[in-house]
């Protein structure tokens, strides 16, 4: 199937005229894809958006069933691509934080991920290619639409998760998976020390398996204190198997899959939120440092237990100064063995808050390479200049 | 020349600078026949500072360098034309093994095989099999992104490294990635790997080791039809299954292998083979292999063999891992190439190389990781012929065109090297290339390391402006 690809070539031209008038103009972007990132907070210095939906519709530029992989243009959304490629018995294993209504291109761009990161990785793993209008205002092509592929310097990899700084995303090849016969969504109490055991013990590897803060599983309605949510997929029999071997951990309780999509929408537009990330050996001390002391500030938690990654959401309701005051000490609490990347913060909080991201001197060089005037999405890392 | 020579023997020691011919000899090729070039210089640094040192000196003598491990590269990578060839193969220790959190740190020269016999130890392994992995080194798997047939369920390099320290070619030491967390910011770690040794040098590697599987199951599938192997590849892969691996071989691969001390029981009578490796938890594995069984017998399959036991299993992987050297056997060189294709376009790009092969009168064999739609058609001949290198030349050329118009790409795991690089034109656009040539100049502002491989010169506007920031030695 291939519907309008030259168009979409003529989309990204379309986008290639908006920033070389922005160049001219030295009238700095914010790149916009569906706008439902635009509440996380990131500062970016810019009166000017670039309304990527205005620009490329969403399309599908390439899609061949037997091949699993798709490649559409950027403003797809998630939940546009999974109506399409579920009807062909395929699903693209992405679920990051937030609605459905997402947009690929937004997903790659901050190579957000959620807990099916577990089994199938982050965007880094599952992107092939993509189309991007850089900050010079040059469209350039990286990657293709095949599943392996060295040929060149991994371009594909440096614009995956560089939040719109080295070029506007405008189509986008991903690796798609044949759906299972069998997916099942449980819900176990158990401690995260007892659950990271199991999983590491076990010979199954489960699509997804999050520890949910207590707060977090009552409010899911999948538990009444620490719970592991998983989701299993596979054959009749090796689910069947992951199933009763997992009894051995507590009671296995069925729940409706929509959990799943409770859970990414669950972070309000009021919170600060937090990604951690430590060793998987360290996650079960860190988780339980952290969950106790979320609980306390009426926080919630959940963890990807293989990946070492907690993600945490804390609700603000006082004056800027209030806030700022109780989530610095609660970020230098959190930091205690783990790495901390903000997520979500009040615009204003930012940059007092968090050290800025790509500051190193290979960083700021591929920055200054590809988007010399820094006009595209400048401020977003955090980044005073 | 030899002034530069007596400043890095007094970093390395005397016998570890090679400038005599003779010396050189055996690093004036890779795995890729056909090209010979000659370092103006080895160095051989033994340990980490020795390597920091080296590097700084060149550095500030802006003299270029190529880095190499064990010289199995199939791209012509690791070739120095009359520049400083940096060995990397002494740089053999395993650093640590974690096995609760299933990691090892390396050096860049650890032999890929060697670090899973020391994973075997806890029940780990490293999960990336290129065909030369009992001599290629992580390093060089590193530079070039290597795969291999477990790839199809598992990944390639990248997937497998958590973190790298990187020397980069100024001398300066930098950390890619976070083993020990999240990162915010630019995949350093993602360029750097698959960069073909022109950002920089690994000092070591942190790799994700993967835990051995509870259950194996080997099937070998024969069919009279490529056509019919191809067609059962992509029917297994839509039914949902992930095999470990799945390989194919031609006719003319298993004839050889089968000739050859590494015969393995493939039926000569074959059009195709697969070999397709299933593994898992025990519970799963015995409903995939007959879903797999009956999905080739229903794309034409004669027959589907299930090995009985490990030894057999060793035999069948035994025969797929030695068909380059068994192909060698047989010619005086051997081309190993590499591309990708859709997985559906599989049926008709084999049938397109097989007429490029008679075309130009040269004799292909296809063994290949067929899952991932990742070709090596192969072509024996003798370089010392002239007429017939000439046609191999053109064969290749023809393929690499066919795998790009089929929505393909030049290279799925061997790296563009010099060998690829005439294909790069038509695979990118100038912008894109451009693009690439901006990012390897971040890295190395001076091009001097692995200077003329990967991108043209030609597509890089600034570089191609002001061509000799660095000096020969």
């Amino acid at each position: 199937m291939t519907a309008n690809a030259s168009a979409v070539r003529g989309f990204a031209a379309l986008v290639m005229d908006e920033v070389q008038r922005a160049r001219a103009d030295k009238a700095p972007l914010r790149i916009v894809g569906g706008g439902t990132w635009l509440d996380a907070g990131r500062p970016v210095r810019s009166d000017r958006a670039l309304e990527l939906r205005s620009l490329v519709p969403p399309a599908v530029v390439h899609y061949e069933p037997g091949d699993l992989t798709l490649t559409v243009s950027s403003t797809m959304t998630l939940a546009e691509i999974d109506r399409l490629v579920r009807a062909e018995g395929q699903w693209l294993a992405l679920d990051p934080a937030g609605s459905a209504s997402g947009t690929i291109g937004a997903t790659v761009a901050t190579a957000s991920a959620g807990p099916l990161a577990s089994a199938f990785g982050t965007p880094r793993e599952q992107v092939l290619g993509v189309e991007v209008v850089t900050g010079r205002g040059e469209v350039i092509r990286a990657g293709g639409r095949v599943v392996k592929n060295v040929a060149g310097f991994d371009l594909t990899r440096l614009m995956t998760g560089a939040w719109g700084t080295l070029g506007a995303i405008t189509e986008v090849s991903v690796r798609l998976r044949a759906l299972p016969a069998a997916d099942r969504t449980v819900a176990v109490s158990a401690s995260a020390a007892d659950a990271v055991r199991w999983l590491n013990a076990s010979e199954f590897t489960p699509y997804a398996a999050e520890l949910l803060s207590p707060t977090l599983a009552r409010g899911l309605g999948v538990g009444d204190g620490a719970t592991l949510l998983l989701r299993i997929g596979g054959n009749g029999s090796l689910v069947r198997a992951a199933l009763e071997s997992l009894s051995s951990l507590g009671e296995v309780r069925s729940v409706d899959g929509d959990a799943w999509s409770r859970l990414a929408a669950r972070e309000q537009p009021t919170s600060a939120v937090f990604r951690l990330g430590t060793r998987p050996s360290r996650l079960a001390a860190v988780w339980e440092r952290v969950t106790t002391m979320l609980e306390r500030v009426g926080g919630e938690a959940h963890g990807t237990a293989r990946r070492g990654v907690v993600r945490c959401s804390i609700p603000l309701d006082g004056t800027e100064d209030e806030e700022f005051a109780r989530l610095r000490g609660i970020i230098g609490a959190l930091r205690v063995d783990a790495s901390l990347v903000a997520e979500r913060l009040p615009a204003s909080l930012w940059a007092s808050l968090v050290p800025a991201a790509a500051a190193d001197t290979l960083s700021r060089g591929i920055r200054a390479a590809f988007d010399p005037d820094h006009i595209m999405n400048p401020g977003i890392f955090g980044e005073l200049a | 020349m030899i002034e530069l020579a007596e400043l890095l023997r007094a970093v390395v020691g005397e016998k570890r600078v090679l400038l005599r011919a003779g010396e050189l000899r055996s690093y004036e090729s890779d795995g890729l026949p056909g090209y010979q070039k000659r370092p103006s210089l080895a160095v051989l640094p033994g340990t980490r500072d020795e390597v920091i040192a080296v590097v700084r000196l060149l550095a500030e003598r802006r003299v270029a360098f190529v880095a190499r491990g064990a010289g199995t590269g199939l791209s012509g990578g690791a070739l120095a034309d009359d520049v400083v060839l940096l060995g990397l193969h002494r740089l053999k220790g395993i650093l640590s093994i974690d096995a609760e959190d299933a990691r090892a740190v390396v050096e860049p020269g650890v032999v890929n095989s060697s670090l899973g016999r020391a994973a075997s130890a806890f029940g780990l392994h490293y999960a990336p099999d290129p065909s030369s992995q009992a001599a290629c080194t992580i390093g060089g798997n590193v530079a070039e992104n290597a795969g291999g047939p477990h790839c199809l369920k598992y990944g390639v390099t990248l997937n497998h490294v958590l973190g790298i320290t990187a020397l980069l070619p100024s001398g300066e030491v930098v950390q890619l990635g976070n083993p020990d967390g999240e990162t915010d910011g630019y995949d350093l770690l993602g360029a750097f790997i698959g960069s073909e040794g022109c950002f920089g040098v690994a000092l070591d590697i942190t790799v994700k080791l993967t835990k051995d599987p509870q259950s194996v199951r080997t099937l070998l599938a024969d069919f009279s039809s490529v056509d019919a192997a191809a067609h059962a590849v992509s029917a297994v892969i839509a039914a949902g299954i992930v095999p470990a691996a799945m390989e194919m071989m031609d006719a003319a691969t298993v004839q050889v292998v089968e000739a050859s001390i590494y015969a393995a029981g493939y039926p000569t009578d074959a059009a195709a083979i697969l070999l397709i490796e299933l593994d898992g938890a025990a519970a799963g594995l015995d409903e995939d292999a007959e879903r797999v069984v009956s999905l080739c017998r229903a794309a034409g399959a004669r027959g589907v063999h299930s090995a009985t036991d490990p030894a057999e299993r060793a035999r069948l992987w035994q025969g797929r891992k030695k068909a380059f050297g068994a192909m060698g056997r047989i010619s005086p060189a051997l081309v190993v190439q590499d591309a990708v294709v859709p997985r559906t376009r599989l049926p008709e790009v084999l049938a397109e190389i097989h007429r490029i092969a008679e075309r130009h009168d040269v004799h292909i064999c296809n063994v290949f990781h067929a899952g991932d739609g990742n070709l090596h058609p192969n072509i024996g001949y003798d370089p010392t012929d002239a007429a017939e290198s000439a046609r191999v030349h053109e064969a290749m050329s023809e393929v690499m065109h066919a795998c790009i118009a089929a929505g393909g790409t030049i290279t799925g795991e061997h790296g563009v090297g010099l060998d690829k690089m005439p294909y790069m034109d038509a695979l990118f656009t100038a912008d894109t290339l451009n693009a690439m040539c901006e990012l390897r100049a971040v890295f190395d502002p001076d091009h001097r390391a692995n200077p003329g491989k990967v991108v043209p010169v030609h597509a890089c506007r600034e570089w191609h402006a002001a061509p000799s920031a660095w000096t020969r030695p």
